[in-house]
């Protein structure tokens, strides 16, 4: 037999300090490609650029826009508004219908695979899909969904749901529930199912019924994943865009303009650069608050645990 | 009683099945209407198939090159994220250093921000570099938003990987490097699959980015959608075609990655 | 009156069956230990007699009432669970409160009462602590405050020591046996192991495959084994068992010879590792074998033999650092220590 070869030190050399070079590609791209036109962005927020008026060639007016914003834009503070109730009704709407949904597949239903491969299907869809989806369903001359809410009466005859002002937000909302309640029933149908036996069984001993240990028991543990859901969820419907450009371009007027489609318009219709990046900067800023509240509350004491 | 109970279970969940099912078989139908059924007031259910709305609009109006431009980007953009976003991953979980958790937090951020406001930027970071109008302006915008989702999955993957399987690699006479590329990465691999999968999904659905930075050259089939349609006389049977083309295979994907959707949509918080 | 089970049979839907028609009954105010290997059924008669599960087939009675379809929270039972499953979200005080509120007892009463069993079982200082906080010990204490806060008139328990360090399990087992003799409630306890049956119970129900082998008194059951795999079950070294035949009132196996009081055939001789003498190899009577292990298990030795028919295990408590490895050692099996099993049925022969 033949001795086994030692291993030199040389092939190791990779040993100390291995963890750099694994992460800096990332943290790198990041920077740049993130980071960096961030950063220009704060800069231009600072500026008046603008393509539209050649007078307006960057210079820096330091926190005037903001001004602007804040004090003299009601056009903003409308859009502001807007999203809030979106991002409000339509997540109240979807947790109240996606846990009702998952408490009773969760309940009843053994084999749950393809149901909720199904259930699965709008909420994968490309967004501008669903966007053109609804577009032709609700078209107000041959709109098979028009069709239906006028047989029964929800709709009067001649309008169409889109150029009916009090009707774009319910609907825009009513889509967006249609596309994210799967998302809400599937975590919180993978929480139940995590859900460990036996509080439920001590409860059992100690008397209480099955509303009791609803409240008592389910709910309370259930909550750092009700928490992240609703976190998820607003977070992303405060980014709406997609849908809501593709539906309705955020009209008839502004009724539907929500911030991010604000945003656009006066960054690429109106080309005034230097306001459209103070608008973009203030969407981001609420969704970092948004998002902190999510690392901190949430992800630590998820189920997962620290890592 | 259980059993009605159950029985008005099931009837419920059909319905609800129902409603999120029939948009899509709409469109699947509209894309094989002709004109004449597209347009008829009462919905028909029923008609004589055409297959002409595929050619007319992939071949006719030369929409086939943004179907291979949504293949282009999304491939390229979800091996360059896993092969840049892995090692970071396996770094994250399993060394420690300063502020760790912070930079953690930070490639959250960039997943969370809404894209409007890195669009923008970006616009005018791509626009000074000359890129815009360019296929690599949309890569590069999929590969820095995708990479905190590898990055967070993926360190949730490894972590579940003991650590004493590293140390047996390297008392095997592995280095440390070797043990993670021949022995982590394998057993971290159905993870990474699921991830890629999940990365190409979302790259393929992306539009804001993609619509912002590429007008024509190089624009992806989301961002084709759009210019179907017009005021009036909008082609609805070759928009539906359009559609499904641009749906269909995510939805076969989403069968594949069901098992790992839980844990990529709340970015590693909740295991499926 | 007592509780009963008659002819209790539990079929699981994956087609096993936990219990094999069940026949115990046993009195209000003993201490019950089920005892059992894994799979014996232990846990299933546990949760059979709590509510948490129902049997296939079969009665329970309490007192003479059939319980058998009646929910668990009218059974006036209270559990402690293996895993404690304490609430944790709840506070230690809460915990233990819990099934008072729901019984809808008056605040200033469920103060006094959380306050009175907390001081029993020595927890009153950390009423508001969460459960990830408290230790096992802890923990456990809690548990069994919260299943005994409500008075049930009988407590259940599934293994609730097996979680805990042997130290504290040792401890425990002392603190629940001063409770059972202060509370004077009935108690049913599972467990595997023999020694906490041996220590805690009244009468032990030995359990195998879902069926019961034995029920009896520790001493008896520790004495006179039902068979041969209660026999092995009790007392730690196992008892040894060798199969061999009896001819001309020698009973023969391996190197094995010893004179018995048994008709002629095939039997399994039984003898507990300390009632095994050492003798002066090669004197009359005695086994002469040598020594293949020795164990120090301090104060005494365990000196293991290979006989040609299985390992022979021996304790005592002489001096045995004299004895090397390999060395002759006489044994002798004295009649009045020796058991008898039947050589096919296992069972126990008179």
């Amino acid at each position: 037999m033949n001795t086994v070869k030692q291993l030199s030190r040389g092939r190791f050399l990779l040993d100390r300090g291995a963890s750099l070079p694994l992460l800096l590609p990332a943290t790198l791209l990041v920077l740049v490609f993130l980071v960096g036109p961030f950063g220009y962005m704060a800069y231009t927020a600072m500026t008046d650029l603008s393509y539209a008026n050649p007078d307006q060639n960057g210079a820096f007016i330091g926190l005037d826009n903001f001004r602007q914003l804040v004090r003299n834009d009601p056009v903003f503070w409308d859009s502001f508004w807007l999203t809030i109730r979106f991002v409000v009704a339509s997540v109240t709407v979807e947790f109240a219908l996606g846990f009702a949904l998952a408490w009773l597949i969760w309940r009843f239903i053994e084999r749950q695979r393809l149901l909720t491969t199904l259930l699965l299907v709008p909420m994968m869809l490309a967004p501008v899909a669903v966007g053109l989806i609804w577009r032709l369903l609700l078209q107000g001359d041959f709109g098979m969904v028009s069709y239906y809410l006028r047989a029964v009466g929800l709709l009067s005859q001649q309008s169409a749901v889109f150029s009916t002002p009090y009707l774009v937000m319910p609907t825009i909302i009513a889509i967006d529930v249609w596309q994210w309640t799967p998302f809400v029933t599937l975590i919180i149908l993978a929480g139940l199912m995590s859900l460990p036996k036996a509080p439920f069984e001590a409860a059992t001993m100690d008397g209480a019924g099955p509303w009791r240990q609803f409240i008592d028991i389910m709910l309370p543990l259930l909550r750092p994943i009700i928490a992240l859901v609703l976190l998820l969820r607003g977070i992303d419907a405060f980014k709406e865009f997609d849908k809501v450009f593709i539906l309705t371009g955020g009209g008839p007027g502004t009724v539907s303009e929500l911030l991010s489609i604000y945003a656009y318009r006066v960054n690429f219709k109106n080309w005034n650069l230097g306001y459209g990046a103070t608008v973009a900067f203030m969407v981001y800023l609420v969704v970092l608050i948004l998002c902190s509240i999510f690392y901190k509350a949430v992800y630590w004491k998820s189920p997962v645990g620290k890592v | 009683m259980n059993k009605s109970w159950k029985i008005l279970a099931i009837g419920i969940l059909a319905c609800v099945l129902v409603i999120a099912l029939t948009p899509y078989l709409w469109i699947l139908l509209t894309s094989f209407k002709g004109r004449l059924d597209i347009l008829s007031p009462d919905p028909r259910w029923f008609f004589t198939p055409t297959f002409s709305n595929y050619p007319e609009v992939f071949l006719g109006k030369d929409y086939l090159p943004l179907v291979l431009n949504s293949l282009i980007i999304s491939i390229s953009s979800t091996v360059l994220s896993i092969g840049i976003g892995v090692p970071a991953a396996y770094v994250f979980a399993r060394t420690d250093f300063a502020g760790k958790e912070d930079l953690f937090f930070f490639f959250l951020t960039t997943r969370m921000a809404p894209p409007i406001s890195i669009a923008v930027p970006l616009f005018m970071f791509f626009t000074a570099l000359g890129l815009t109008d360019t296929i690599y302006a949309v890569v590069i915008a999929h590969t820095s938003f995708n990479l905190s989702l590898v990055v967070w999955m993926m360190r949730g993957f490894f972590a579940e990987i003991p650590r004493e399987i590293d140390e047996a690699a390297m008392m095997d006479g592995r280095s440390k490097l070797g043990a993670f590329v021949r022995v982590v990465v394998p057993m971290a691999a159905p993870g990474m699959a699921a991830t890629a999968v999940l990365c190409f999904i979302l790259s393929w659905n992306e539009f804001l980015y993609a619509f912002i930075l590429v007008a024509f050259e190089g624009r992806p089939l989301t961002v084709g959608i759009p210019g179907l349609i017009t005021p009036h006389g909008t082609l609805w049977g070759q928009v539906a075609a359009v559609a499904v083309v641009a749906t269909l295979p995510i939805l076969v994907f989403t069968f594949l990655v069901q098992k790992h959707l839980v844990r990529g949509l709340t970015f590693g918080a909740v295991k499926g | 009156m007592g509780v009963s089970f008659r002819e209790v049979t539990k079929k699981f839907p994956d087609g096993t069956r936990a219990l094999d028609r069940l026949n115990l009954e046993f009195d209000q105010g003993e201490f019950i230990v089920l005892l059992g290997p894994s799979g014996s059924g232990k846990t299933t008669a546990c949760r059979l007699l709590a509510g948490l599960e129902t049997s296939s087939e079969g009665r329970i009675e309490i007192n003479g009432k059939d319980i058998t379809h009646l929910p668990p929270r009218m059974r006036g039972i209270g559990m402690v669970f293996q895993n404690y499953a304490l609430y944790s979200h709840k506070s230690v005080f809460e915990n233990i409160a819990y099934p008072l509120r729901i019984r809808k007892v008056g605040k200033a009463d469920i103060e006094s009462r959380v306050g009175a069993i907390a001081d029993l079982l020595q927890i009153g200082n950390y009423l508001h602590r969460k459960p990830a906080q408290l230790s096992g010990g802890q923990a456990q204490r809690v548990a069994v405050a919260r299943a005994l806060v409500w008075e049930p008139t009988i407590c259940v328990m599934d293994e609730p020591l097996s979680n805990l360090d042997a130290l504290l399990r040792l401890h425990m087992r002392t603190e629940l046996s001063r409770l059972y003799r202060r509370l004077g409630k009935t108690f049913v306890f599972v467990t595997h192991d023999q020694e906490e049956a041996m220590t805690l119970a009244t009468r032990i129900a030995v359990l195998r495959d879902g069926k019961l082998v034995q029920f009896d008194e520790p001493r008896t059951i520790y004495r006179e084994p039902a068979n041969r795999f209660v026999a092995e079950f009790m007392g730690r070294p196992a008892m040894n068992t060798i199969e061999g035949i009896v001819r001309d009132g020698i009973f023969r196996a391996g190197d094995i010879a010893c004179p018995v009081d048994r008709p002629e055939g095939p039997v399994t001789l039984g003898i507990r590792p300390e009632q095994v003498e050492l003798v002066q190899a090669g004197s009359e009577d005695a086994i002469t074998l040598a020594v293949d292990v020795r164990e120090l298990i301090e104060p005494d030795t365990l000196l293991i033999f290979q006989t040609g028919a299985g390992a022979l295990t021996v304790r005592t408590q002489k001096n045995c650092d004299h004895i090397e490895v390999g060395q002759p050692v006489g044994l002798r099996f004295p009649r009045e220590a020796l058991h008898y099993f039947d050589a096919s049925t296992g069972e126990r022969l008179r």
